[in-house]
């Protein structure tokens, strides 16, 4: 009922916050599948990692700045004082995420750089699906506002 | 997402058939499933939602949004069908030499099947804005 109730100034921020979580979802989906992808076809393996890591740049990071200066924005108008446990819950997934990302784009790149082939290649997927994981929890928290 | 990062690697020139074929199954076998379940999640979950926040099943905006859904996925569907022949003709042509074909590269590029495809996406953004203005609620 939160969302019937809230002033319309809030309305452009939460989309852009939502969409940016969306595609922040969606492009990190394609990152693990391309990794994994890669793994089982080797004959594919160097497009397989070119994919991983222009989507990594082309799309997660673009997509990450897209939800975090929306929950920001949104942050700032909804809890001006003090945010409550179910929006930490993001910030906590968004924040030290962020690092994992930037170990995800590190490993992509090596990984475009050897062909797909080697221990960066396998890393990639494996970290990208554990961020999906991570923000499923963040998209529950964000929804149920459990607290 | 899935599908359109897949199908933007497709329309690099030069792409050999068993790459397109490649890429064209990797949205077949992953990217359309999931779109079918979200679908599918979208619409129950949505509905029960509707009913728990108090709204009407009648509510313009909530009357377009369904339409939107079920327009989103039959336009992405027809595009999809497009790209099934596509990779028919691919693996055609990965069995007879896998050399790049100028035919296929144009069939990856009908424009019909990308409008359709990133038409789809656009309908899903547009549902996702009236679901947070939600016009005339």
């Amino acid at each position: 009922m939160l969302a019937a109730i809230r002033p319309d100034s809030w309305n452009l921020p939460l989309f852009l916050h939502v969409l940016g979580a969306t595609l922040l979802f969606g492009t990190t989906a394609t990152v693990a599948i391309a990794g994994f992808a890669a793994r089982a076809r080797r004959d594919h393996s160097a497009l397989l990692a070119r994919i991983v890591l222009r989507t990594f740049l082309l799309g997660v990071i673009p997509s990450w700045i897209l939800m975090r200066a929306g929950a920001a924005w949104i942050g700032d108008k909804e809890f001006p004082d003090k945010t409550p446990g179910w929006v930490d819950v993001g910030f906590i997934v968004s924040e030290p995420g962020a690092i994992l990302l930037v170990i995800v784009g590190i490993l992509a790149w090596l990984a475009a750089r050897k062909q797909g082939v080697g221990r960066a290649a396998v890393a990639v997927p494996v970290l990208a699906s554990i961020y999906l994981v991570a923000l499923g929890i963040a998209w529950f928290a964000m929804s149920a506002k459990p607290s | 997402m899935i599908a359109g990062a897949f199908n933007i690697a497709a329309l690099r020139s030069g792409r050999r058939p068993s790459e397109i074929l490649l890429l064209f199954g990797l949205i077949r076998r992953i990217a359309v499933p999931a779109i079918g379940v979200g679908t599918l999640f979208l619409f129950v979950f949505g509905l029960w939602l509707v009913h728990e926040a108090g709204y009407g099943y009648s509510d313009g905006w909530i009357v377009t949004s369904i339409i939107l859904l079920i327009l989103g996925n039959a336009i992405g569907g027809y595009a999809g069908s497009r790209d099934r022949r596509t990779a028919e003709y691919a693996q055609q042509l990965v069995a007879q030499g896998d050399a790049p074909s100028a035919e296929l590269h144009a069939r990856v590029r009908d424009p019909i099947s990308l409008a359709g495809s990133y038409g789809s996406g656009l309908i899903l953004v547009a549902l996702l804005a009236i679901m947070i203005w939600k016009p005339g609620a």
